[in-house]
């Protein structure tokens, strides 16, 4: 029987917009696969061994104040958490920490928090403090995705960073240049809340088949599961959104 | 001025419902602010009456209906005003209706306000009572996330500086609220129950609200709500001047700290503790909180669920009931918040399998793949009548068939209950 670890970054403080759903489907849907699977929590002081035994990555948004005891803590584990993520291991960042994995993040007043440096955007607070809320649907390698946005930050990419789609419907990354997130070797960065893997099985998939490859060191190829209850959640609000899958 | 102001409200009003224009009609408030800006804080200032402002995440409507039992059971007038779209035209409209000779004639005005709208109100009134219940994440779509409450929170009750405050010291971030304050506060706690340690995964705030450190909790009643400290900076509730009441008329933790308010207040306001049990044991609830209806001689309850705190205590508190038939409507219409990622932080896993779930509403299909997540069995219903229908057919007069619904989710499963509609 394969194994994965699933390292859940900060659940404690970084969990506000249902992002537990994310964990809970990555595990089930190891679990109808007979693949063993072990979630543990990093939360704030946690040993950096612990880090280190991980195969997939998870981490999703806070508040600021959350997010700043966050920061002091993930900078010193900053090595081992590039380390993986350049390795391939793959991960999924949500909104503040899609955000902190970039270069750094301007506030209104001009005032620079400094991110990790992993991921090539940086993010801007807008001026008028206008949040972009709202169901979104972006276009994929992994087909069509579907979720809730619903951040302040505007996030840039760099020239040769590789977005995780174009949006078809809401705002991405910065609602001006139609990108969604960020891909990175096995790594993805987005703004999709809903929660994201649920109703996009297609983006699960892709983790644990990255963490087994990555792990296993030979390709790997999951067994299907019966998705029609997730196809059919996803396509009741493409059809609101009059859109196509 | 306000004198004429009220009489030619009053002239609008009736004319307004001589010709079926509607009672609740709201542009008599407006036309009264358009004569004068101030009209409000002007009528409140030159009447007796005392304002009591409600202000928490949830048990708002609870809360203002057990005071308005206490007061109005003590002889009291009271009238109860709603934050609503039209949070000024309301209340001024509410004002003329109970205005006589240019003075409001009620003893009490209980003021529900919605988070967003708590700074609004410390610009045009000074309450004489402001109690703080609680602070989740509820709808971040619409208030935002509860740090920035609590920073625009802060700042209105900096404004409030006439005011009483009555706070819940078992909740961080509320008890935080009079910090630096010189107003004379009332707190109310728990601090009794069952002891629960471990935090649930919905819990809100539980760094300190002063130095940011994790808190220490002897006892968590749920969510972040319990008894807590800072191990660093040494901050916690000082003093708590009621931590119990004679009778709780609701079932549920939530609903012990609605009545601690109420009860905290009252008994501020002189009422006596006989006097004060008598009306608890009167008490109705108020729409859609526990309400209980009966349908064809059978038992329907329905309990607000709009949020993940209020979501695990409505279930706890039916399992604690041993209830059998569920009913889960979800809608994602404005009143109910667009966003429905926060089902994920509800608890359903831990539920007993001895209940029978349905589920319905906008959202249902979301609310299917969360009970497949949760290794739950369901029966779904795109339609809330025939889910309600079905469910009423499976019960015996002896069964209760609880609804959780959101906000719309509830008006709409009321209507079908009590209109001519259903059945």
């Amino acid at each position: 029987m394969k194994q994965i670890t699933i390292g859940w970054l900060y659940p404690r403080l970084m969990s506000t917009y249902g992002d537990r759903g994310n964990i809970i489907s990555l595990s089930k849907r190891c679990e109808w696969r007979e693949i063993d699977v072990k979630v543990i929590e990093l939360n704030v002081g946690f040993d950096k061994k612990q880090l280190e035994e991980c195969d997939l990555l998870f981490m999703g948004g806070a508040q600021d104040r959350e997010q700043k005891v966050v920061s002091e803590d993930l900078l010193i584990k900053k090595e081992i958490l590039l380390k993986k993520i350049e390795k391939g291991v793959p991960g999924l960042f949500i909104c503040g920490a899609y955000q902190f994995l970039g270069k750094y993040y301007k506030e209104a007043d001009g005032t620079i928090i400094n991110g990790l440096g992993i991921f090539d955007l940086y993010t801007e607070s807008s001026n008028k403090e206008e949040r972009l809320i709202g169901n979104i649907a972006v276009k994929t390698n992994e087909g069509t995705i579907i979720g809730f946005e619903n951040h302040g930050g505007r996030t840039f990419l760099g020239e040769d960073a590789k977005p995780l789609g174009k949006v078809i419907s809401g705002f991405g990354n910065n609602g001006k240049d139609g990108t969604e997130g960020l891909i990175y070797k096995n790594s993805i960065g987005t703004y999709l809340h809903g929660p994201i893997l649920p109703k996009n099985p297609s983006i699960a998939d892709f983790l644990i088949e990255k963490a087994l490859e990555i792990k296993y060191k030979e390709k790997s190829v999951l067994k299907k599961l019966d998705d029609s209850l997730e196809n059919k959640a996803k396509s009741v609000i493409a059809k609101r959104m009059s859109i196509n899958l | 001025m306000n004198f004429f102001i009220v009489l030619f409200g009053k002239i609008l009003s009736s004319l307004s419902k001589k010709l079926n224009l509607g009672s609740g009609s709201t542009w008599p408030g407006h036309i009264a602010l358009k004569l004068n800006r101030h009209f409000i804080e002007e009528l409140l200032s030159e009447s007796k009456t005392k304002v009591i402002l409600i202000t928490g995440t949830n048990g708002k409507t609870t809360t203002s209906k057990l005071i308005e039992t206490i007061l109005t059971k003590a002889g009291k007038k009271v009238i109860l005003n709603k934050s609503g779209a039209n949070l000024l035209n309301g209340l001024a409209s509410l004002l003329i209706e109970n205005s006589n000779k240019g003075k409001i004639d009620a003893d009490f005005l209980i003021f529900e306000a919605d988070e967003n709208v708590v700074p609004k109100i410390a610009e045009i009134i000074s309450p004489d009572y402001v109690i703080a219940l609680d602070l989740f994440r509820d709808q971040l779509d619409r208030y935002g996330e509860i740090d920035s409450i609590s920073r625009n929170w802060k700042k209105a009750y900096e404004e409030f500086t006439k005011s009483k405050f009555i706070l819940n010291a078992d909740d961080p971030q509320i008890y935080f609220l009079s910090n630096g304050l010189k107003n004379k506060t009332l707190f109310f706690g728990l601090n009794e129950g069952e002891e629960q340690k471990q935090l649930e995964h919905a819990s809100d705030s539980t760094i300190c609200p002063k130095c940011g450190s994790d808190l220490k909790y002897s006892k968590i009643y749920y969510s972040h709500i319990g008894n807590w400290s800072c191990p660093k900076c040494g901050l916690k509730p000082e003093k708590i001047d009621l931590k119990t009441s004679p009778l709780y008329p609701l079932k549920g933790t939530y609903n012990q700290y609605n009545t601690l308010a109420a009860v905290l207040l009252a008994k501020d306001l002189g009422i006596n503790d006989k006097d004060i049990e008598k009306s608890l044991k009167s008490f109705v609830p108020a729409f859609g909180r526990q309400e209980i209806l009966k349908v064809n001689g059978k038992r329907v309850e329905i309990l607000l669920a709009k949020n993940p705190s209020s979501f695990n205590e409505s279930l706890r508190t039916i399992e604690s009931q041993n209830g059998r038939n569920v009913l889960i409507v979800l809608n994602d219409r404005i009143p109910d918040g667009t966003d429905v990622s926060w089902i994920w932080d509800v608890d359903f896993k831990d539920l007993t399998n001895n209940m029978k779930l349905s589920i319905a509403g906008d959202r249902v299909y979301d609310l299917a793949l969360r009970m497949k997540y949760a290794d739950k069995e369901y029966e779904m219903f795109e339609d809330l009548e025939i889910a309600i229908k079905k469910n009423l057919e499976e019960i015996n007069e002896n069964q209760t068939l609880f609804i959780l619904p959101t906000y719309s989710a509830m008006l709409d499963a009321r209507k079908l209950l009590t209109g001519r509609k259903i059945l």
